[in-house]
């Protein structure tokens, strides 16, 4: 599953009704969307715990075919715990960096967020590594 | 029941949120310009750093451990705080912000049925969403609230979380609590209660009811019995309008031109209008005061104010700003060199419990009431200093903050990096 991308949901508590204040009516076919004033709030789609949402930014080398590029914004949920699979924020041995996280039997294993790019290791985990994630990443801000 | 929930040397833990490198090792974070320790961790405590010392008279210890240090970041800081207090309302029926790194929770009528478990289990999801450690005190009063939470500090077995309510557990605990470091116990008080041979929080709750009301008053005798279990400190939920406002700050390099001054001052003033207008007040006097720097003991030390008075009382930019402006060209002195600056609004009034005169210029203070209005709306959205007076200068203050952390968690342009 690609879960950089965006997949849209309904906002269940969207403020979108807001009370309109009708002034003199002209004449003219009334608009059958009179008093209804909906729209959409991003932040509200993508930030769904404000106090445990930030955000971080790509930065280094950019690589072909990756997920994620140079520049792009991180949304990082701390509500949200490591499972199987997940990208996450993880600081090891001094150092931030954005992986897949396997979560095996002989512990996690920081697979490169592109599989296609061999360049780039898996990082097995171990006692020696100062190592913790730092929080899941939700979603992925990317400029087309 | 109340709880206290006390952020662990706040100012430290939150740059240590984004840093976690620094985790177990000595860090402070100084004042204003980078002039005294205001925050410490655990480690640097232990090397003898206190509370408000100034940088220049630790930069050994500083240097010799590898301290870390950072200037105040209080964007960060009043981010963290909102994050901690949206956890905190998620977790209990009413919550008051005592301040940046406190809040007390109202659990009377709340169904916990292990206050135990709960203290911990808020200090732990705090920690979680927020990366702030905390201390969640639980007591019959919010005195003996926060001395619980104290424990949880001293002693990391109790995992951030203490419910203190049996007696005897209470008295073993206020028995090795010393007295000063009571919730409304007063310096001032320190040598009556010496006087009276009272050392510990034990010591002053067992004084006679007569003593307490005799030596100290009425917010005396409230700790006194919130000691003993009685609550009698109200729970405010609705902040109290400040009576006094004050907005100053210690220059970076001294200062001996009044223009350089007045527009330091003004910018000063400006802030404090701000803020007056946030909470809905009005001022009838204000102080403009400089000082010299207190450290340079060989050179003139002076200290001078000017009072302005308002009247009909003001919430007005630009009245303020030009009042201070010309306050401070009346307090100036070419013979000094100015460390620190500000203005103190000492009669702040409701705007609308007051009264003004009836013969005011109606009419102008309307006019002005627009530009503030226009000034406050543009400043909100596109930031502070985007639109000010010509006596402010380029609205910088001349403070220094060297070692600033990125504004993390407010600006864009400071978000942390994180490599592929």
């Amino acid at each position: 599953m690609n879960s950089s991308s965006f997949i849209p949901h309904p906002v269940a508590d969207a403020e979108s009704y807001e009370s309109l204040l009708v002034g003199a009516v002209k004449a003219g076919f009334p608009s059958p969307a009179e008093g209804v004033r909906e729209k959409l709030d991003l932040v509200k789609l993508l930030v769904r715990h404000t106090a445990s949402t930030f955000f971080f930014q790509v930065d280094g080398v950019s690589m072909v075919d990756a997920d994620m590029d140079e520049g792009d914004i991180l949304i990082v949920d701390r509500a949200v715990d490591p499972y199987n699979g997940c990208k996450a924020v993880c600081f090891i041995d001094g150092e931030y960096t954005v992986k897949r996280v396997e979560i095996g039997e002989s512990g996690a294993v920081l697979m490169p967020c592109n599989e296609h790019n061999t360049r780039y290791k898996p990082i097995p985990v171990g006692p020696d590594n100062d190592f913790l994630v730092w929080g899941v990443v939700t979603y992925v801000i990317k400029k087309a | 029941m109340f709880a206290l929930a006390d952020c662990n040397n706040f100012f430290v833990s939150c740059e240590r949120v984004f840093r976690p490198d620094l985790e177990g090792r000595p860090v402070i974070v100084l004042s204003n310009n980078d002039g005294c320790a205001v925050a410490r961790s655990n480690e640097a405590k232990a090397l003898g750093i206190k509370m408000g010392a100034p940088l220049f008279k630790i930069r050994d210890i500083v240097e010799r451990n590898q301290v870390t240090v950072f200037s105040g970041n209080y964007a960060l800081y009043g981010d963290m705080s909102r994050r901690v207090q949206e956890v905190l309302r998620s977790q209990a029926p009413s919550v008051e912000v005592y301040s940046i790194d406190e809040a007390f929770l109202d659990l009377r009528g709340a169904v916990i049925d292990d206050f135990d478990a709960y203290a911990k289990r808020v200090s732990a999801l705090c920690r979680k969403l927020t990366g702030i450690p905390v201390s969640v005190g639980i007591a019959p009063t919010k005195t003996l609230a926060k001395i619980a939470s104290k424990l949880c500090k001293q002693y990391p077995k109790l995992r951030g979380g203490c419910y203190m309510h049996r007696p005897q557990d209470i008295e073993k605990v206020l028995r090795k609590f010393p007295v000063d470091d009571v919730w409304g116990i007063g310096r001032r008080s320190m040598k009556k209660l010496a006087y009276l041979g009272v050392a510990t929080a034990w010591d002053y709750a067992q004084l006679r009811e007569y003593d307490v009301r005799k030596n100290f008053a009425l917010p005396g005798w409230r700790t006194w019995k919130e000691l003993r279990g009685v609550p009698c400190i109200e729970f405010e939920d609705y902040v109290e309008p400040r009576q006094h406002l004050c907005v100053s700050r210690s220059f970076a390099k001294e200062i001996d031109t009044v223009s350089d001054l007045c527009s330091q001052v003004a910018t000063f003033a400006d802030k404090a209008v701000t803020k007056l207008r946030a909470q809905g007040s009005l001022t009838l006097e204000m102080a403009v005061f400089a000082m010299t720097n207190r450290f340079h003991e060989d050179e003139p030390q002076n200290f001078s104010s000017q009072l302005v008075t308002f009247p009909d009382g003001t919430d007005d930019h630009r009245t303020v700003v030009i009042a201070a402006a010309e306050g401070t060209r009346r307090l100036f002195d070419p013979r000094f060199k100015y460390k620190k600056a500000g203005v103190l609004f000492t009669r702040i009034v409701q705007k609308d419990e007051f009264t003004p005169s009836l013969f005011r210029d109606v009419e102008a203070g309307e006019k002005d009431a627009r530009l503030s209005q226009v000034l406050d709306a543009i400043n909100g959205t596109f930031g502070n200093g985007t639109v000010r007076f010509g006596v402010q200068g380029d609205g910088t203050v001349l403070s220094s903050h060297e070692f600033r952390s990125p504004c993390y968690t407010t600006r864009w342009t400071e978000l942390p990096k994180v490599r592929i």
